[in-house]
């Protein structure tokens, strides 16, 4: 008797035990059976970087699940974690079937999870070819979005300082304007340039953003497009830029490490500064309701570093988001991520969410013009007749690359470094990096 | 003599009062600047107090409520931390019963691999673990208890232990010969007396629990959003850079809130179980 | 009665056990093998050898990052004990405002580490500012100290209330008679005190190494390793290995070192294990 109902409770707990079990098993047909119901036409998840337009790219996707019928899923990676999250769907049961890499670099980690895409649809759409990502014959990634950045200016400081943009026209300018400024400081009550933010949240401005001219005008000078050993040709520009940007700042260059990119930016939306530098992306944190900005008070102008011909340089315009297909995915998935990347590219509501929603420049044919007023301005320096700058940082040897000259340029600004350490890391450390990444 | 006494147990109180105000201040931190406009927070001014100008009221709260997800967050969080508590303390407790009644060599090796399970990293497991959890189909806040009570087994059944070795085995028997059967027995007679050890066992993995960040990161599946509050908390950083300070802060406080209600309702439990706990763990 | 129960197995044993295998033995076994593999996902491991392990004991990060946590455990733990202790002592003198100052002092504790780290790091920067410095992740030694700040903080109140139920459980009989004797206030510290004591010292100091060597979460929030990977600590040097580099290498690299860690807090576990026994048997 005992025994059997001992067997009984077995039985009973072990029923238990499978049903929360079978809970999950039941769910997942479920949340599958959707997909399921139209498996002919899989469906798409979408691993996205930015998390400013996370919102945005879920409205698209259940605007495309009504329109098609087909899932789309968006999953959104907290910043600075978009590696780890990838690294950790991608060995899912259901890992990404579009994902994004930052460029040749980028790419070269995760080229085995990439689709060849020669002959999509999508890649028909682009404008020009330079926005496809190629490894050998291949194209395995295309550029989605093209962003520009140079130095923001608040008009109205620097009429009150007596100039306007147009006074600005090379790097010697910029420099007579700054140190103007600076030099009428306490008159003014603002300064030239907004301070630093050399820790993680705007040390990219710095290490990447900035360090991207020197590399670009010796790419031109040199006519290459990628180098395993930078030489440092215009080094020397570098440092006058960065020189100049410390030296009429907010703050004194040894308080720089202080400061975090919130800071520059605050400073620069109080009005305490009249030179920012960063890129189109922060249009939607100065204009608009709340901000003090309004169209009319802001302009970007290049960064001259006073290198190449500065009367013909532009914006630095690029882009270092690419998607990607994964290429493991099931085949129905895949074909559903491509038809979901040519709709959001071509059709009206795609097109329309990224130029307004999002704030995209898309490099494709059926582009709508995005509201962003830097991006215009962009489009008028192009229409000018002027050079875009492009963007080379995606030929950066590895993160810990400019990690490295980031600390340096920090310990340079605090007045603990040499310049000599910048020009070492820059310099050395891209032949040690690259040496590192393929032996 | 006894008044030298006072005059130094004076003085004690006063640094340890000074000491407790250092020890409040960094959350009375976050709580002022919650209360700032996102445009008057800024690194150098996070002691200043909000005035009329930087004042924000409860902004920043509706922005955190409204604009990630906080409360179905909230929502995940309560579910896996009761389910796993609950599952861990039944689940836990007849096996350690088992393990230290039945006297076998099965039992003693089960014993020292629990045991041997408390002290190993996460990051040992964490890809296999969030690997196998994917695969059974184990990562929705409704079934990761079941993660959480093979992971989280080791510590629940060492402590149990401990304590079931002291509760004389006389009871037991005599229920059994009343004609109890086991079962009957453990939930009659041997669950009221671990009444305390349930309490201290719960609230140490309670507090892991709720707090968990890595696990929870790895296994849950984000393609169905499911996000518990520490995950949350990193989505108020921007992809260049910007941190959204203010709504980050109040979610800090929602998050810090509930957590200082509890403590503050059944503090002595609380505290007897972290040092109940300490000396048997 | 132990034939019933052991005939009831399958009720008290098998949900548990079942939990365990999938929660912990399986996974476990898995890693192990993996740290000898190359791998992105499980089913394409290929086998390795011992290159992982070899990779995982030259790489500077790593070695970096044991001499950090080493460091920063040693410290960190010296610090929580000595305060803890003190405080613990002052507490059981029944001095005014005991409960009030032993509920603020534990509170810290219940917060969770992500949490923790951004509201450290939010104060120190701020402080940092103040006072014209660097912040916390452009400067490896203030990093250093900001965790350790933050581990006291928040571990100070643990300790202390396993340090007054040590206080507590000694005898009145032997402060009595130490008093009797004429000892001294310190020599009754050094002489009764902190002998009686000494179970509790060994637990304190054993959570509060073990605590250190696998710290993840207070790491994370509060510096994320930077500058370059100075302040990163053994386990967060893991799973930037593990999840933070992309290419097929990184993930056998991340696991040897998982293992490698594991041996490290496994030992560490049985020495504490030895100690305690020890104790247990000369009371």
């Amino acid at each position: 008797m005992k025994k059997v109902f001992a067997l009984l409770l077995t039985l009973t707990l072990c029923v238990g035990l499978l049903s929360a079990c079978g809970g999950t098993k039941t769910e997942t047909p479920a949340s599958s059976g959707s997909s399921g119901s139209s498996s002919a036409a899989g469906s798409v998840y979408y691993l996205n970087f930015k998390p400013e337009q996370d919102e945005a790219w879920q409205n698209l996707a259940k605007a495309y699940t009504e329109e098609t019928g087909v899932p789309v899923t968006v999953v959104t990676a907290a910043s600075g974690t978009y590696e780890q999250t990838l690294m950790s769907e991608i060995a899912k049961s259901t890992p990404p079937t579009l994902f994004q890499v930052n460029g040749p670099v980028g790419l070269a980690n995760w080229k085995d999870y990439c689709l060849d895409l020669t002959g999509t649809d999508v890649l028909g759409q682009l404008t020009s070819d330079g926005f496809a990502l190629k490894d050998g014959d291949a194209t395995l990634g295309i550029a989605y979005v093209i962003e520009s950045y140079g130095i923001i200016a608040n008009k109205t400081l620097l009429a009150k300082a007596g100039y306007s943009v147009d006074d600005i026209k090379s790097f010697a300018d910029l420099k007579k304007v700054a140190e103007d400024i600076t030099a009428r400081k306490d008159e003014l009550g603002f300064a030239a340039f907004s301070s630093a933010g050399m820790d993680g949240s705007s040390d990219w401005r710095f290490k990447t953003h900035l360090a991207n001219l020197p590399i670009y005008f010796e790419y031109q000078a040199d006519g290459i497009g990628t180098t395993d050993a930078i030489k440092g040709t215009y080094l020397d520009n570098y440092k006058a830029i960065f020189d100049l940007y410390i030296n009429n700042s907010t703050c004194d260059p040894a308080a720089l490490a202080g400061k975090t990119g919130d800071d520059s930016r605050n400073e620069f939306l109080a009005g305490e500064a009249v030179f920012f530098q960063n890129g189109s992306w922060e249009y939607g944190n100065l204009v608009g309701e709340g901000k003090p900005f309004t169209d009319d008070d802001l302009q970007m102008i290049p960064i001259y570093v006073g290198a190449g011909d500065e009367a013909k340089q532009g914006l630095c315009t690029g882009t270092e988001n690419y998607w990607c297909v994964n290429n493991s995915a099931k085949e129905e998935d895949i074909q559903a991520t491509l038809d979901f990347m040519n709709w959001c590219v071509t059709s009206e509501t795609g097109t329309k969410a990224m130029a307004n929603d999002m704030g995209f420049v898309i490099p494709f044919k059926a582009a709508q013009e995005s509201p962003n007023l830097f991006v215009k301005q962009d489009a008028a320096y192009t229409a000018e007749g002027k050079m875009p700058v492009s963007w080379n940082f995606p030929t950066m040897p590895s993160e810990n690359w400019k990690n490295e000259v980031g600390n340096a340029l920090t310990a340079y600004a605090a007045g603990t470094g040499s310049w000599d350490a910048v020009v070492t890391a820059f310099v050395d450390g891209w032949a040690s990096e690259y040496a590192a990444l393929n032996g | 003599m006894e008044k030298k006494r006072t005059l130094r147990d004076n003085i004690l109180s006063g640094i340890l009062g000074i000491l407790c105000i250092a020890w409040v201040y960094p959350i009375f931190m976050i709580l002022f600047n919650s209360l700032k406009k996102e445009t008057s927070i800024s690194t150098g001014s996070a002691f200043q107090l909000p005035n009329s100008e930087s004042f924000a009221g409860l902004a920043n709260y509706v922005n955190a409520l409204t604009s990630k997800g906080f409360l179905s967050a909230l929502w995940y969080s309560l579910v896996i931390t009761i389910s796993s508590v609950v599952l861990i303390l039944i689940c836990c407790s007849m096996c350690a019963w088992f393990i230290t009644r039945v006297n076998s060599k099965v039992s003693k090796a089960l014993y020292y691999l629990f045991v041997f399970s408390m002290v190993v990293p996460f990051q040992m497991l964490m890809f296999t673990l969030s690997a196998t959890a994917d695969r059974l189909h184990l990562s929705s806040p409704y079934t990761i208890c079941i993660i959480y009570l093979g992971f989280g087994a080791g510590l629940a059944v060492f402590m149990f232990c401990g304590f079931m070795k002291s509760i004389p085995i006389t009871i037991e028997e005599a229920a059994m010969i009343d004609g109890c059967n086991p079962i009957q027995t453990f939930f009659l007679v041997v669950l009221p007396i671990l009444k305390p050890t349930l309490i201290s066992v719960g609230i140490l993995e309670t507090m892991w629990l709720w707090n968990d960040y890595l696990l929870p990161y790895l296994v849950l599946d984000r393609t169905k959003g499911y996000m518990t509050i520490p995950i949350l908390i990193q989505y108020f950083r921007g992809s260049f850079g910007k941190v959204e300070m203010g709504p980050m802060m109040a979610s800090i406080m929602m998050n810090i809130i509930p957590i200082i209600i509890v403590y503050l309702l059944c503090q002595k439990h609380i505290i007897k179980g972290v040092a109940a706990g300490a000396v048997k763990g | 009665m132990e034939k019933a129960i052991k005939r009831y197995w399958p009720v008290f044993v098998l949900p548990t056990l079942a939990a365990f295998i999938i929660g912990f033995v399986w996974p476990f076994i898995q890693g192990l093998y993996l740290s000898f593999c190359k791998f992105i996902t499980i089913d394409k491991a290929s086998f390795n050898g011992l290159k992982n392990y070899i990779f995982a004991l030259t790489e500077a990060d790593f070695l970096h990052a044991f001499w950090f946590t080493a460091l920063f455990t040693v410290v960190s733990t010296v610090c929580i004990n000595v305060a803890a202790l003190a405080i613990a002592l002052a507490l059981t003198r029944e001095i005014k405002g005991t409960n009030l100052f032993r509920s603020v002092y534990f509170m810290p504790n219940l917060i969770g580490g992500i949490v923790l780290g951004y509201i450290w790091n939010i104060l120190l920067n701020c402080a940092l500012t103040l006072m014209g410095k660097p912040l916390l992740s452009l400067h490896a030694p203030y990093g250093f100290i900001g965790l350790v700040i933050l581990m006291c903080w928040q571990q100070i109140g643990y300790m202390m209330i396993i340090y007054i139920a040590g206080l507590q459980s000694i005898p009145n009989d032997y402060l009595e008679a130490a008093r009797i004797d004429g000892a001294t206030e310190s020599q009754i510290l050094w002489k009764v005190k902190l002998p009686n004591l000494m179970p509790s010292i060994t637990i304190c100091l054993f959570l509060s190494l073990t605590n250190g060597f696998k710290l993840f979460d207070q790491n994370l929030a509060l510096t994320n390793g930077d500058p370059a990977h100075k302040t990163e600590m053994l386990a967060l040097n893991i799973y930037q290995t593990f999840y933070g580099r992309s290419g097929p290498q990184w993930k056998g690299y991340g696991q040897a070192k998982a293992v490698l860690f594991c041996i490290l807090v496994v030992a560490i576990g049985l020495i504490q294990l030895k100690a305690t026994r020890s104790k247990e048997v000369q009371q």
